[in-house]
């Protein structure tokens, strides 16, 4: 089916061509990155913009670097090239599990970070992950430049903090620095490309500080403070775990729909819970399952 | 034993290099110029409906649009085994996805926003999606006007009910059979929808010239019965069958859902709307899932009567289809299911109803299995159920009442020769049956799961098949035939059969995909019957063309046709090693005399094969007296699994099928055949989970939401058993297998999670999710709130199988 709606289609060379096409369309324009969301919903007609911004002419917006103790992440960085960044790997690898796990290559090789956190379903895999690290979300109007905490950034499903005449140009986030390991936990209906339809990210360090962030089971990806407050400052021990697996039931809010029901996604985030602590734990003793291994 | 040249080997695919080099073409790769003109369909929103009024004037406003089309245009029924439908609908709309109206016009992007201006006024009636409220008395009709559709003499309509078609087969007497019985099982298992998901959608380009030729370019697999179904739709234009042309190019699969008509009698239609200019029809993916044809959902009761000694006593099958708005060709996969649904056993007293019902959900149809794999899910369950219930091993209760040649069919005709016992020693072997295993994790279980399968091609009793024959001056040849290549191997097989009677090798014989105005004729690509009926027809061909040479020999050379031979392209003659004439020396020009002048000529060859043995007529009571099934394929097949306890995940380690291909004609394409159609089958058990609302909207027409196996799905280990008991009337002793690789994948995985952990999932898909919750005791509601997945709305345990429709 061709997309029956019309609209402006610009491709400006400069973030302040951009800036300045979006002052002028403002909540008349959708932002385009690498579109895997947004053409679908432009297919279906949810969404009818008076213009679309393609941004990927934007070279300075293309960046994945590290600098000054960041990960800075342009707003055009896709979900491959972060899954074969060696800083990344190194630095972050949890974050390229994550990327290993969105959708399938070819999505991959298109799909960006920024346009993830954009879209904001709260199935989203990105969320829990930037999330762990506290990161940045940097964006910029031509009237202000400034960045939002990833705990602000989502307001809903689908909805984001973001004003209508902004532009995210990329993220960032300090490395974690105590020698720390994490586990991102992914429920997926098959082995082939899916969407979340649970899912557990996990940060532990040496000074036995813990991380926890959901998806998918709640309106937007949110961090799990009570199984935090439960388990700073211990080692993980069994009972421990069982508490927290308890806890985290409390402490999410899942829904029943086509992917699931909410009791498979309420057991399931225990499950993954438990596995994602007790392979975070193993990592950080330098043992455990390999990056990207599937756990459930 | 003879020794074959090419058949019984692995030879290439002979369209591999077309498919892997890009050159294949398909339907929507044709150019057709720009003059080709787009259509867009104008649908029903609702599943129940009366059509008030259609105002198409804002539509035909709109700058580029050719043509707006409704029923008023075309008042004419078609179906293939029952005329209910119309080709857009009129007065009532039964499906949500509904045919209303059609915007043809020079661009696909001004069709559809036109489309969205034709304006229907409906009157809502209550939708009927739940089987047990489509079956109670004085139920809201799908179809008033039931009694006046013309049909097929084997169809038993109830008027003035929802029910399309009431099979009944009955032999010996059920209730001694019971009384016999010392252990008698009885329980429910329901099977909800699945659509085929071929990864080609159905589209089709009809151009209806000013000479009036309708010429239609259709991804189909039955382009001779599309021809006939868009004949019979349009006589009352005039057309006839010579003035209608089907051409089908390379099909991006169809697995049963691109046979007979579904969408494409829309474009038969607009194309004669818009005379003298091609117009294409193209299924979006969403239109895909929805209106062409799905799998039909049944809920099944099954009450089975055995002895302690474990032979069967009785079997009572009772299948409640939810067939949905048209039942056209679904109707006959209700057949089938109702004259099979003993599996492959000896059952003395049998009682079976197979009910198919209109419901206001998409039409049903053909999809690979035909019924079967329905069947065999609960049927399989309750075989292996019943066994541990008297102590008796479930391989070993299989083996004491599979059937053999020459036993009692259900209908009264007699079993063909079939390989099922030895099917079952090896599959039974290369899963090491009996042998328990343990997961090295201690999350897992492993469990092992077996079960039997067999389906019969279901075809009307006189579905033919034939083939041509044309050399080329080198002795090439060309076979034109018009079975599909829908991946199955088709084209190959065909030229092994050719190439083994004519010693022409396989790189010389090229096979033509179908053009009915010049191939000969198939009745369809389905029911796994083609290798076998098309085989029988191209081996008819072969050994016509071989007596045309001999002929023209004999004529030349005065030679003995009795005496000659071919061997390598040449004519040879026993007794005479000088004697070799080259097939490219004559069959095209011919032998020439000492006096100058030639004999022969162009070599053409014809063979055609139509089962003469069948009959559809027999008593609508018992369904004895008749033989609708030409013969039956058979085959085991069993699963190892690993199962983790706690996420309900599994993981398939092993799956060994074997099946009975008569004569395999070309091994590698069996196997391929098991391998796929195992993965297919193990999708449905897993993952495919299909949804509609309340409204009857379908809520995931698309594969974010509907899943199909990839890559990564495939099982660890497929062992793919070719057993060959050769069927005496199929060429080289072959029967057909597509369809049967994927029957008994639901069985082998529910005895599996059984074995594994003691838990028995009687409705399926046996998701992860499902797995998980039950094996934890997690009460849930599995309709998921209004996402309905099965055709009923209560639990399926207390669904009444009494029929209350008067």
């Amino acid at each position: 089916m061709a997309i029956t709606h019309e609209f402006e289609y610009l491709r400006p060379a400069t973030l302040g061509k951009a800036l300045k096409a979006l002052a002028k369309y403002g909540r008349k324009a959708k932002v385009l990155a690498g579109g895997t969301d947004l053409v679908g919903l432009l297919n279906d007609e949810i969404l009818q913009p008076d213009a679309v911004i393609d941004i990927k002419a934007i070279e300075e917006l293309r960046a994945l670097e590290f600098k000054n103790g960041k990960l800075q992440i342009g707003a055009l960085t896709t979900f491959s090239e972060l899954l074969e960044s060696d800083e990344v790997r190194r630095k972050f690898p949890v974050i390229a599990e994550m990327a290993g796990w969105v959708a399938s290559l070819g999505i991959r090789n298109r799909a960006t970070m920024a346009g993830n956190i954009c879209s904001a379903v709260p199935c989203c895999d990105s969320g829990p992950i930037l999330l762990l690290y506290d990161a940045l979300i940097h964006a910029k109007s031509r009237d202000e430049k400034r960045k939002i905490p990833i705990a602000q950034w989502f307001a809903g499903p689908r909805k984001t903090v973001l004003k209508n005449k902004e532009i995210v140009t990329g993220l960032s986030m300090p490395e974690w620095d105590i020698p720390h390991a994490a586990c991102f936990v992914k429920l997926r209906r098959y082995e082939g490309e899916d969407l979340a339809q649970a899912s557990v990210a996990v940060l532990v360090d040496k000074a036995n500080n813990y991380r926890i962030a959901y998806g998918s089971v709640g309106p937007k990806p949110f961090r799990g403070a009570a199984v935090e407050a439960l388990l700073t400052g211990k080692p993980l021990n069994e009972a421990l775990l069982k508490k927290a697996v308890e806890l985290a039931r409390l402490e999410i809010q899942p829904i029943t729909d086509i992917r699931s029901t909410k009791e498979y996604r309420s057991h399931m985030t225990g499950v993954m819970l438990e596995r994602g602590l007790r392979a975070a734990v193993s990592r950080l003793a330098g043992k455990g399952p390999a990056y990207g291994a599937s756990l459930i | 034993m003879t020794d074959f040249k090419t058949v019984g080997k692995p030879v290439s695919r002979i369209d591999g290099l077309d498919k892997v080099s890009g050159a294949a073409q398909y339907v929507d790769d044709l150019d057709f110029g720009p003059g080709l003109l787009h259509a867009a369909i104008v649908e029903s929103p609702f599943a129940h409906a009366l059509i008030k009024k259609i105002d198409i004037s804002q539509a035909l406003k709109v700058p580029g649009v050719v043509k707006v089309v409704t029923g008023e245009d075309f008042p004419y029924t078609f179906g293939l085994y029952m005329k209910d439908r119309f080709i857009f609908a009129r007065d009532r709309v039964r499906f949500v996805g509904e045919q209303v109206a059609a915007v043809v016009a020079r661009d696909a992007r001004t069709a559809q926003k036109a489309a969205r201006l034709v304006k229907v006024d409906y009157e809502e009636l209550p939708p009927v999606l739940d089987l047990a409220e489509a079956l109670k008395e004085k139920a809201t009709l799908v179809h008033p006007d039931l009694k006046n559709y013309g049909r097929c003499p084997w169809f038993f309509p109830r008027p003035d009910t929802n029910i399309a078609h009431w099979r009944k087969t009955r032999k010996g007497d059920i209730e001694a059979g019971f009384k016999d019985a010392e252990v008698i099982l009885e329980d429910t298992y329901t099977v909800p929808r699945y659509a085929h998901c071929a990864i080609e959608p159905h589209v089709i380009v009809g151009l209806y010239d000013m000479a009036g030729r309708l010429t239609l370019w259709s991804s189909s697999q039955s382009p001779y019965t599309q021809r006939h179904v868009f004949a019979e739709a349009l006589a009352p234009l005039g057309l006839t069958h010579k003035d209608i042309r089907v051409v089908t190019p390379y099909v991006g699969g169809g697995f049963g859902g691109k046979a007979g008509v579904s969408m494409e009698i829309i474009g038969a239609a607009l194309a004669i709307a818009v005379r003298g200019r091609p117009v294409k029809v193209r299924c979006t993916r969403a239109q895909e899932f929805y209106n062409t044809y799905q799998r039909q959902g049944v809920i099944a009761r099954i009450k089975l009567g055995v002895k302690k000694d474990g032979t069967i006593t009785a079997l009572e099958h009772t299948m409640h289809w939810d067939a949905g708005g048209y039942v056209e060709y679904g109707a006959n996969v209700v057949n089938a299911a109702g004259l099979s649904a003993t599996g492959p056993y000896r059952v003395p007293n049998l009682k079976i109803d197979s009910v198919c019902v209109y419901t206001n959900l998409p039409p049903g149809g053909p999809y690979r299995g035909f019924g079967y794999s329905e069947f065999h899910f609960g049927l399989e369950s309750h075989i292996t159920r019943i066994a541990k219930m008297i102590g008796m091993d479930p391989v070993e209760f299989r083996r004491k009442n599979a059937i053999r040649e020459g036993d009692t069919l259900a209908y009264g005709a007699k079993m063909n020769p079939n390989g099922l016992h030895e099917a079952i020693d090896r599959v039974a072997q290369e899963i090491e049956w009996g042998r328990k295993e343990t997961s090295s994790d201690p999350e897992k279980a492993i469990g092992k799961g077996f079960a039997l399968f067999w389906k019969a091609p279901a075809m009307p009793p006189n579905a033919s098949s034939a083939a041509f024959i044309k050399f080329n001056e080198d002795a090439s040849l060309h076979l034109m035939v018009s079975g599909m290549e829908i991946g199955q191997g088709y084209l190959t097989v065909m030229a092994q059969i050719a190439s083994e009677i004519l010693t022409v090798p396989m790189e010389k014989i090229r096979v033509e995909t179908p053009d009915t105005d010049r191939n000969a004729y198939e009745w369809q690509t389905v029911g796994s019957h083609i290798t076998w009926s098309c085989g029988n027809a191209v081996k008819a061909a072969a050994m016509d063309v071989r007596d045309k040479l001999f002929e023209v020999v004999h004529r030349a050379h005065g030679v003995d046709k009795k005496m000659l031979y071919l061997e390598e392209e040449t004519v040879k003659c026993r007794g005479r090693s000088d004697f070799a004439i080259p097939l490219k020396d004559f069959v095209i020009n011919g032998i020439q005399t000492p006096h100058g002048n030639f004999l022969g000529g162009p070599i053409l060859g014809s063979g055609m094969f139509m089962p003469e043995f069948t009959s559809a007529l027999s008593d609508p009571e018992t369904s004895q007296g008749g033989h609708p099934n030409v013969h039956y394929t058979v085959g085991a097949a069993a699963a190892t699994v690993e199962i983790d306890r706690r996420t309900g995940k599994m993981k398939i380690l092993k799956a060994v099928l074997a099946v009975d291909a008569g004569k395999a004609i070309n091994p590698d394409l069996v196997k391929g055949q098991i391998t796929g159609g195992l993965l297919q089958g193990i999708a449905t058990v897993l993952y495919e989970d299909i949804r509609y609302d309340l409204k009857g909207r379908l809520l995931n027409p698309n594969f974010t939401d509907y899943k199909i196996p990839t890559a990564k799905d495939v099982p660890v280990e497929i062992v793919p058993i070719v057993v060959e008991v050769p069927q005496p009337d199929g060429p080289f002793g072959a029967r057909g297998v597509g369809e049967h690789t994927m029957i008994p994948a639901a069985p082998i995985i529910a005895n599996a999670l059984e074995d594994a952990l003691g838990l028995r999932l009687k409705t399926l898909p046996l998701t992860a999710e499902k797995i998980a919750l039950e094996l934890n005791q997690i009460s849930y509601d599995d309709v998921k709130g209004h996402y309905m997945g099965l055709c009923f709305l209560g639990k399926p345990n207390e669904y009444d199988f009494k029929m209350r429709a008067k």
